[in-house]
């Protein structure tokens, strides 16, 4: 099956969403920390950044799915990590 | 627009039509749409796909949400222990959990919006304790708890979530009480007389009014308790 949005288009749209909420004042890197304690990012961030991510995958033409039992499941949790997130990002791509 | 679950009957009807006389557009989500006179989408709100395909076709509407009004809802007279394991699945299913899920799944809609109001339905019984009622009681418990707290995680982005708890109002779901024992139950109530539908539509109106904007995270009991 092929993904509409490949793993390195994902991380720079995931990245320069993080950026945009964080109004460009932090430095993202792929393992930045998403959740926890060391995240720049708090819930409300959080949220914004999955409904950034929602819009863009709509305008690709494909559904993002960020309250799905994988995205909530702490040990598989795909706000993990920029990363982890931009792998998500990719694999929902998939048609 | 305004989403109402359970518009094809009780409560859920009677806010719909208010609304609608109101000139508002009003969307209805139930689980048997037809002879709705309104826009509506089949959902059931206990199902949590069903919901999730409502919540897509809405987004595809592409229209402003003012409010969500969780109005959808079952009820089951019966002491604990004579109530049955499948109607006991069923209240908190429907009540808790279909709120829950609808509350979940449209919410984003208004968090882009910056802006929106959810109502969700509780019952006097919760602050009465009302004998015969444990079990409905108790999925309304968590409707209650959940939108008092629910409406902190919304407040950051301007969605206030409130809570209308009614006393015994004229519906399918008092079939079989008697009157009796509806005066048992008013009687505990602060104003002690049995409200209408009407009374319950005055303040779904008053609650999507923006001079209710410093009203989030209450339950408000019809009658008082």
């Amino acid at each position: 099956m092929k993904k509409k949005i490949n793993i390195e288009q994902a991380t720079k749209i995931v990245t320069q969403a993080i950026s945009d909420v964080l109004k460009g004042k932090a430095v993202i890197s792929e393992d930045m920390q998403l959740i926890g304690g060391k995240s720049l990012l708090d819930s409300m961030n959080l949220v914004e950044v999955c409904l950034l991510l929602e819009d863009l995958a709509d305008e690709h033409g494909f559904e993002f799915d960020w309250a799905s039992e994988a995205a909530m499941s702490r040990s598989r949790s795909m706000f993990r990590s920029v990363s982890t997130l931009a792998k998500e990002f990719s694999n929902q791509s998939e048609v | 627009m305004i989403i109402v679950t359970g518009a094809s009957r009780g409560l859920g009807k009677a806010i719909t039509e208010r609304l609608t006389e109101k000139g508002e557009k009003v969307v209805g989500l139930a689980r048997s749409v037809n002879g709705l006179s309104i826009e509506a989408i089949e959902c059931d709100v206990g199902n949590y796909a069903s919901v999730k395909n409502a919540s897509r076709e809405v987004k595809q509407l592409k229209q402003p949400v003012k409010a969500f009004i969780n109005a959808a809802g079952v009820a089951s007279m019966n002491m604990a222990v004579t109530t049955d394991e499948s109607t006991v699945q069923k209240l908190i299913q429907t009540n808790l959990v279909g709120t829950i899920y609808c509350c979940q799944l449209f919410a984003p809609i208004m968090l882009r919006q910056k802006h929106g109001i959810f109502i969700n339905f509780s019952t006097i019984a919760v602050a009465l304790a009302l004998k015969g009622e444990s079990v409905y009681a108790a999925s309304k418990a968590g409707v209650e708890s959940f939108s008092r707290t629910f409406a902190r995680e919304m407040a950051d982005f301007n969605v206030r979530v409130n809570c209308i708890a009614p006393g015994p109002i004229q519906t399918d779901l008092l079939k079989g009480i008697t009157d009796t024992q509806i005066k048992k139950i008013t009687s505990q109530q602060v104003i002690p007389k049995q409200f209408q539908k009407s009374d319950v539509c005055d303040l779904v109106e008053l609650l999507i009014d923006e001079r209710a904007s410093s009203l989030s995270g209450q339950v408000l009991n019809i009658g008082g308790v």
